[in-house]
């Protein structure tokens, strides 16, 4: 029996066991794994998973639905998604860079919130023309997100201040404060949220025609994929990025070697900060246009999550970001068309959230399986 | 003798880790009553052959027999219903128990309070272990919390926990590696006395010494294999010795006669406190010249490893000054230090020289990446690195995984290698050993002494800091013995013996009855 099970697993076993690529197949594996759970969920609910995962990815604008409405296709759709990507992929970036040193950036949503607000009351309002007013807010994003990147990094330097603690009260301190000020002073009679900002200041073009079809057009997107690449670079071939990867693996070691410990943490919040706070001005000035009051953005959440899954990696964390945001963007027309639920979706992410995070645990089962495997045959 | 007089017999036994025989085809029977011994150098699978005897493992081929019945160890807690016991180079004790608590852990007699209440009789288990450490001269208080004991203390607890158990096989797995000439020579005793009580004894070990003064019989182990087992009382320690390396080996380096230069290193009232605010290092003077090897001997824990720490600036310094070549560095980053001129060989590899996870390369390069060639402004130059960590691979001959493999994958003995290499590289004046040869076989032991004393003929300063006064004997110009954070006494090596060393380090010998 034991010989039997071991004969079935061993293809599989063997695929994941190569070192070389273990950094794609182990996700990979995960994914597959997650989906085959969803399947069951769905089979379990009396539908067919084919065809909720192929709505899936009519609804993230992959595969083009049987009919739209006027001036819309496909590309809309898909440019839709692209919008999140954006968001998700800088926000994701901001998480990996404090990774790189060892630091845990929980406050992302909220660096997200108080980039996005000063941008929104400094320019947002303005008259300020598009040339001018879409640079300073990417500007705005930067400077402040680098400010309470700093700040964070600066307490845990200075007194010790564990970053995950500094991180959380700062999110509640800028979320109560900007929902104050936003209630108070700026808010939408109607919507009930910040006024919408002028078109000039804001990072995605709306309602662009291009050959009949009317769509967004996320420049944000860009300079998600400049930011990746900058930070891989940055990573790779800097005095900098040795420094970060060198205290993120060993602090004493890295004293040892005479590395500025202190600099290299602020050095590491303050790139988390700024990522954080472009990925706040390219969701609250581009993907949306006003700030809801009380409510922080959950994607400062799950690209947690979704650094992992992109093994914390900027070029990875570009396709596990297109991985989720395309899931929870399908979501909605999956749930209309195979009538289930929106919040099975949302379980599929759920699921392959976790089964990413037990990334590691997969390698150890394939390390201890390759050790057996020997034995056996010895 | 007949076969079944053997109390142990392991048969043509094989064990692989993934692919690597650790042992291969090994057959070796064990007499009761005898101090049978297992040499061989690191990695040459003694103690993956105990941990089978001992239920760790299973083995992939071959028979264990014990008392003349076959067996199948398959835990621990099957090998001592079998009556064998093990000592493991690290403690498996609860600190905050007493004595008394941690060997009785597991089995504690019971009594009845009230005749309901079950009670753990400590009083009872404390007289059992009182009368167990008179009968075998391991004297330790019973009440005493582990904690509080010294090292030596607690392997005594670990042998009482195995007599309170009424093993009769007992494992020791290095037991003197952590222990000062004094304390080995009472362990030797106790083992002896052991032996005298019917008790079987097996030591891992590869000092021939102590298997000289102890062992009836030794097994030497090379890569997995069993080569030999010897008779010990006719067979001389030489013998020993080659066969266990391979090849002749003079067990004492070279060693030219000093020739001191100009001051390199002066500490001049050195004291340092602890995170808890406890001094550990006391008012501590010394200088160092060039061309000269000052040694500082001492048992663990008595502020050696601070007073490299502080010259090296990994801890602050309370009060006192360090001066390299006449300017203070007291108060100088690391990374200033290393530029004045300080190597540093620290104690803790994996956690502290090495960042196990960075190729080797990153690893050699740890200290220069940051200064031409290997970096250009910003900008790293990788194949600086390469060719530099090649470089470095074929001259100190550092084997595992080449330039780009993990430091990880590295065995300890070509981690340190690598160390050692990148540190000498550095063409320091001052060069910091700590611990240099823990844990490692006599040709890497002798590798990296050789290297030192080749520095130290160079005209370099090297501080040495060693548990083993063994090492410091053999390579020391200078001694100096730590007791309690102070220098208690610094004198020429050959004015001092053995005998007087180990006398100041337990504290026997005071500072100032050298003088009087």
């Amino acid at each position: 029996m034991r010989s039997r099970t071991r004969k079935l697993s061993h293809p599989i076993m063997s695929l994941l066991g190569n070192k070389r690529w273990q950094f794609i197949s182990i996700p990979l594996f995960a994914i597959v794994c997650s989906f085959i759970a969803a399947s069951i969920i769905i089979l379990i609910m009396g539908k067919n998973p084919l065809s909720a995962f192929y709505s899936l990815l009519q609804g993230g604008g992959f595969l083009p639905k049987p009919n739209y409405a006027a001036y819309k296709s496909v590309f809309t759709d898909f440019m839709d998604t692209m919008d999140a990507l954006a968001v998700m992929i800088l926000a994701s970036l901001s998480v990996v860079a404090a990774f790189r040193a060892g630091l845990f950036n929980i406050g992302v949503s909220g660096q997200m919130l108080l980039s996005g607000f000063v941008a929104t009351v400094l320019i947002g309002y303005s008259d300020l023309p598009s040339a001018i007013a879409k640079p300073l807010v990417i500007v705005i994003g930067i400077v402040v997100g680098a400010l309470v990147g700093a700040l964070i990094g600066y307490l845990k330097h200075k007194f010790n201040i564990n970053e995950v603690v500094a991180a959380i009260m700062l999110n509640y301190l800028f979320q109560y404060t900007i929902s104050y000020v936003i209630n108070t002073r700026l808010a939408d009679p109607v919507s009930r949220q910040s006024r919408e900002i002028s078109t000039a200041a804001r990072l995605t073009l709306v309602g662009v025609q291009l050959g009949g079809i009317k769509m967004r057009v996320p420049l944000a997107i860009i300079l998600a994929i400049l930011c990746a690449i900058a930070l891989l670079l940055f990573f790779t071939k800097t005095k900098q990025g040795y420094e970060m990867k060198a205290v993120g693996l060993n602090m004493v070691s890295s004293r040892y070697a005479g590395i500025n410990t202190g600099k290299t943490t602020v050095v590491s919040m303050i790139m988390s900060g700024a990522l954080a706070g472009l990925a706040g001005t390219s969701y609250y000035l581009g993907y949306y246009a006003s700030i809801q009051p009380n409510v922080l953005s959950s994607t400062g959440f799950d690209s947690i999550a979704v650094a992992l899954l992109g093994n914390s990696h900027p070029i990875g964390v570009i396709f596990s970001s297109l991985l989720i945001t395309a899931l929870s963007r399908g979501g909605t027309y999956m749930s209309s068309i195979v009538g289930i639920r929106q919040e099975i979706s949302s379980l599929i992410v759920g699921i392959i959230l976790l089964f990413s995070a037990c990334g590691s645990y997969i390698r150890h089962i394939v390390d201890q399986y390759d050790y057996k495997s020997e034995r056996g045959q010895s | 003798m007949r076969k079944d007089a053997y109390i142990v017999e392991m048969r043509r036994i094989t064990k692989r880790f993934s692919g690597v025989a650790a042992n291969e085809d090994v057959s070796l029977g064990i007499y009761k009553g005898e101090v049978f011994a297992l040499l061989g150098e690191n990695g040459a699978g003694k103690s993956t052959l105990m941990n089978i005897l001992f239920g760790m493992y299973e083995p992939d081929e071959g028979e264990i027999w014990v008392r003349g019945g076959k067996v199948s160890i398959k835990s621990p807690n099957e090998a001592v219903r079998l009556d064998i016991a093990m000592v493991h180079q690290h403690f498996k004790l609860v600190e905050n128990y007493t004595v008394t608590e941690n060997i009785v852990l597991g089995m504690e007699p019971v009594k009845r309070l009230c005749g309901v209440l079950p009670m753990v009789d400590l009083k009872s288990a404390n007289e059992k272990v009182r009368e167990l450490s008179r009968r075998y001269g391991l004297e330790v208080d019973p009440t005493a919390k582990i904690e509080d004991l010294k090292v030596y203390a607690r392997q005594r607890v670990e042998i009482l926990k195995m007599l309170y158990r009424e093993a009769d096989i007992l494992i020791f797995d290095e037991p003197t590696a952590v222990l000062t000439p004094q304390e080995i020579s009472a362990l030797l005793n106790i083992i002896k006395k052991l032996r005298d009580d019917g008790k079987t004894i097996i030591l891992i070990s590869h000092k021939l010494e102590e298997i000289k003064q102890v062992a009836n019989r030794c097994a030497i182990l090379k890569r997995g294999k069993l080569l030999d087992v010897l008779d010990v009382s006719t067979t001389s320690t030489a013998t020993m010795a080659k066969l266990m390396v391979g090849h002749e080996l003079s067990l004492d380096i070279e060693k030219p006669p000093a020739c001191f230069g100009t001051t390199v290193l002066q500490v001049k009232n050195l004291t340092v406190e602890n995170k808890q605010r406890f001094t550990v290092v006391n008012n501590v003077s010394f200088s160092i010249r060039e061309g000269e090897i000052f040694a500082i001997a001492g048992v663990s824990g008595n502020g050696q490893l601070e007073v490299a720490d502080a010259i090296t600036g990994m801890c602050a310094v309370k009060s006192g000054n360090i001066i390299l070549d006449d300017s203070d560095i007291t108060h100088k980053s690391v990374r200033e230090r290393n530029q004045a001129g300080i190597s540093y060989i620290p104690e803790d590899r994996q956690q502290t020289g090495l960042i196990l996870d960075f190729s080797l390369a990153d690893n050699l390069a740890l200290k220069r990446y940051h200064t031409p060639p290997f970096c250009n402004g910003m900008v790293l130059r990788k194949s600086a690195f390469s060719r530099y960590a090649n470089e470095l691979i074929g001259k100190y001959d550092i084997r595992g995984g080449g330039a780009n493999g993990k430091a990880r994958a590295m065995s300890g003995g070509n981690q340190q290698k690598a160390i050692v290499a990148r540190e000498i590289e550095l063409q320091s004046r001052l060069t910091i050993f700590v611990q240099p040869t823990q844990g490692l076989d006599i040709g890497a032991i002798m590798d990296i002494r050789e290297k030192m004393i080749q520095q130290r003929n160079n005209g370099k300063a090297i501080l040495l800091i060693s548990l083993e006064l063994d090492e410091v004997l053999a390579c020391a110009d200078t001694i100096g013995v730590m007791y309690n954070g102070a220098m208690i006494n610094i004198a020429p090596a050959d004015s001092i013996s053995a005998n007087e060393v180990g006398e100041y380090m337990m504290g026997v010998k005071k500072y100032e009855e050298s003088y009087a």
